[in-house]
């Protein structure tokens, strides 16, 4: 117990007590300086009118689906390429290349790729010229800000994924895959079931983990886009913020930020359910 | 036991804000705004000013002051303004506290977490655009008593624009006097004129005058059949040095006479906002971009002219970067200076508010004004308060040529008022934005975006 008490105290000081001050804020207005006032589930009733909060949950699942499935699929991919024959050091170069942006700050990141994706002065347009194809507004329109969020956010979280996987791939023991040679089996077989049914349990914790990472996604839209142009690339993460420190609407804020943890815990324990039928432990 | 729960669920509430809050808040570049920041004195100053105080007794006690950190040179300029009022009053200490923030916007609503957790400064540094909801709140003490006690404050009055103490007032008060300000101005690329053949502009060019001379400076410089050069652009992040000063100059304002309901859809507005689109289809202007971006853009040739205050001055030269002047906005129907300022406001928590004045009286100081101007390579950030220290600017050597017009366009024209920044200022300007975005990019028609605007803006306005 006496071990427990430094993460114990941290948590409940950290965690719990936020988790209830957020769900007691939810049940007043307060704009931060004035008396806050009872309004008992008022709040909540206005999540079920709020147009915008539909809209922003629209674009906020857009985006977070896509970059999970990036990370997950593309992830995967990347990692077993890693893991195959290659020279150490080239495989040095690509895994410090992959992880690199994972550990840069989101917003210097933004930043770059804010310069990059410019639609009049950005690099990637220029080569996209040079190709005799129009300019790209990667940063102003409604069907290109959710995509361009998209990409940057998966280069620059990519990297923790593959790093797992190829965790997990170490895991694998060898002797399966052996026995799955001896038995004639090819690349595509021993791939498809010796080594994805054991790698399960690291693509449930990898879904998990990006699932809740996405659906927190802030920096990346904030200095992109702005959430722009109206929501079309604004995560549920900025438009809580906005409504609490823009606004001043502490207690919408609040139920807002309820309904994210609510979901959040809804897909996690789904995904928990879920995996029961596709995972697999050595 | 009641109490006991009060102080839990209290701070519970504090501890969720500041994790959300630090959770949040990312490091977006500061964005400018329509205000002044603080000035640094020279270190010689402090030691070379008179008494800050009209009264002859000596000062003591202490002061906190939060500021807004925007950067390095904000705490630069803070410390050194307490430093030098310390040092011309030794019974004084004076402490700053730093409180983050992205923009304006994000300033007030961490400082308001600031005060909310029990950390009462004794003042706070402010712009223009968050009077009203310093005042609003009950924050802020008017100066208007201690003005008519000094004696010395007729001339210091006299020697400061009516418009900048105009958009510090609230409901008859003035709140602060402003140390520093800016006022919207046209920047232009010398060379890029010269290599189009144009003379460059007068301040009484018109919108049409304006429009062709941009379309003139659009060019597409390596034959790819695509634009290089564009004639002008503006800010997609803030509302004053983008929208504004045409939406002024339409005799228009996002705001009615006393504040209290939005004109968005007015004709001026919709007239203003049609022109600045009517620049981008025809390919005179690029989509908005954040001004960080444009600074870029028009310091590599990219565009010819943008709007802006003082403040990219001093980027440009840090720079080296100097062929280019400024020239007032071109005018409409009509012509308003679209100005802001800044200064340090007394807060209602102050424990000895004449010791608040005292301070907020030396940063309005010739020694604290005059180091305010900066040097040729290194400009101040904002206006000087003083006209007569304003005026010395280009005596100064320090550019642009046209300086004189940054104060001159306050004294010799009139006004936009009233200053278009409800309590809410952030969630205002970030909801115009958001709107002006899906106009910009052709996504929603003129009338139908401003028509959706100002029914939001009601709502936000009339809370």
């Amino acid at each position: 117990m006496g071990f427990l008490s430094p993460s114990a105290v941290s948590f409940v000081l950290f965690v719990v007590v936020p988790t209830v001050g957020v769900l007691v804020l939810s049940l007043f207005q307060w704009n931060l300086l004035s008396a806050g006032r009872f309004v008992g589930l008022d709040n909540f009733e206005r999540l079920l009118t709020d147009q915008r909060l539909r809209n922003v949950y629209g674009s906020t699942t857009y985006m977070a689906l896509a970059i999970l499935a990036i990370n997950v699929g593309v992830g995967l991919l990347l990692a077993v390429l890693l893991e195959t024959r290659m020279p150490r050091w080239l495989r040095g170069v690509f895994r410090l290349s992959y992880l690199f942006p994972f550990v840069v700050s989101a917003s210097a990141v933004a930043l770059i790729w804010r310069f990059l994706l410019n639609k009049d002065f950005g690099v990637v347009n220029f080569w996209i010229s040079q190709l005799g194809l129009d300019r790209t507004d990667w940063l102003g329109s409604s069907a290109w800000t959710p995509i361009s969020i998209i990409i940057v956010a998966s280069w620059k979280t990519m990297g923790f994924s593959i790093l797992v996987y190829i965790a997990g791939l170490r895991a694998i023991p060898n002797e399966y895959r052996e026995a799955a040679v001896v038995d004639g089996a090819g690349a595509w077989a021993r791939f498809r079931h010796v080594t994805l049914p054991l790698l399960s349990p690291t693509v449930l914790f990898l879904v998990v983990i990006n699932t809740i990472s996405a659906f927190q996604l802030f920096a990346e839209p904030r200095v992109l886009t702005q959430g722009g142009p109206g929501d079309a690339s604004r995560s549920i993460v900025e438009y809580v913020y906005d409504t609490a420190f823009q606004s001043f609407d502490l207690g919408y804020a609040s139920a807002v930020a309820l309904t994210l943890m609510v979901l959040l815990i809804g897909l996690t324990t789904l995904q928990f359910v879920v995996s029961r039928r596709w995972m697999h432990y050595t | 036991m009641k109490r006991a729960i009060a102080v839990l669920v209290r701070y519970a509430a504090i501890v969720s804000l500041t994790v959300m809050s630090a959770a949040c808040g990312t490091a977006a570049s500061p964005a400018p705004s329509s205000a002044g920041q603080p000035s640094t004195p020279p270190a010689s100053a402090a030691s070379q000013a008179p008494a800050a105080s009209a009264s002859s007794a000596p000062l003591a006690g202490s002061l906190n002051i939060a500021y807004w950190d925007y950067g390095p040179a904000a705490e630069t300029g803070n410390k050194a303004i307490a430093d030098g009022f310390m040092a011309k009053n030794p019974g004084v200490t004076v402490t700053v506290t730093p409180v983050a923030g992205e923009n304006w916007g994000g300033y007030y609503a961490n400082l308001a977490t600031l005060i909310a957790s029990g950390k009462k400064p004794d003042m706070a540094f402010t712009a223009s655009e968050g009077i009203k909801f310093l005042a609003q709140n009950g924050l802020v003490v008017p100066v208007n008593k201690f003005l008519d006690s000094d004696p010395s404050a007729v001339a210091m009055k006299d020697d400061i624009a009516p418009a900048l103490l105009q958009s510090f007032a609230y409901a008859g008060d003035i709140t602060a006097i402003p140390n520093g300000w800016n006022d919207m101005v046209v920047y232009y690329n010398k060379k890029l004129f010269a290599d189009a053949g144009l003379p460059e502009p007068t301040a009484d060019w018109t919108w049409d005058k304006f429009r062709t001379t941009a379309k003139a400076l659009t060019k597409d410089t390596n034959g790819d059949g695509k634009t290089d050069q564009y004639g002008f652009t503006w800010t997609s992040n803030e509302i004053f040095p983008g929208i504004l000063p045409w939406v002024a100059n339409a005799d228009g304002n996002l705001v009615n006479d006393d504040v209290s309901a939005a004109t968005a859809d007015s004709p001026a507005v919709v007239e203003a906002v049609t022109f600045l689109k009517g620049l981008i289809d025809d390919g005179i202007a690029p989509a908005p971009n954040p001004m960080g971006d444009i600074f870029t853009a028009f310091q590599t040739g990219k565009v010819a002219m943008f709007g802006g205050g003082r403040w990219p001055s001093a980027t440009f030269l840090a720079n080296g970067f100097a062929d280019w002047d400024i020239q007032l906005y071109p005018t409409g129907k009509t012509y308003k200076t679209v100005a802001g300022a800044a200064g340090y406001a007394i807060l209602t928590s102050a424990a000895d508010q004449n010791l608040a004045w005292a301070l907020q009286r030396y940063t309005v100081s010739p020694e604290i004004q005059d180091a305010q101007i900066g040097t040729a390579t290194a400009p101040r950030d904002s206006i000087p308060t003083l006209r007569s220290t304003a005026d010395k600017t280009v005596a100064a050597g320090i550019p642009p040529a046209h300086g004189d017009l940054f104060y001159g366009s306050v004294d010799d024209h009139p006004a936009l008022t009233p200053f278009p920044a409800p309590a809410k200022y952030s969630e205002y300007e970030a909801t115009v934005l958001r709107h002006l975005q899906l106009i910009f990019a052709g996504e929603t028609p003129v009338d139908q975006g401003l028509a959706a605007l100002q029914q939001e803006l009601t709502t936000i306005i009339g809370k």
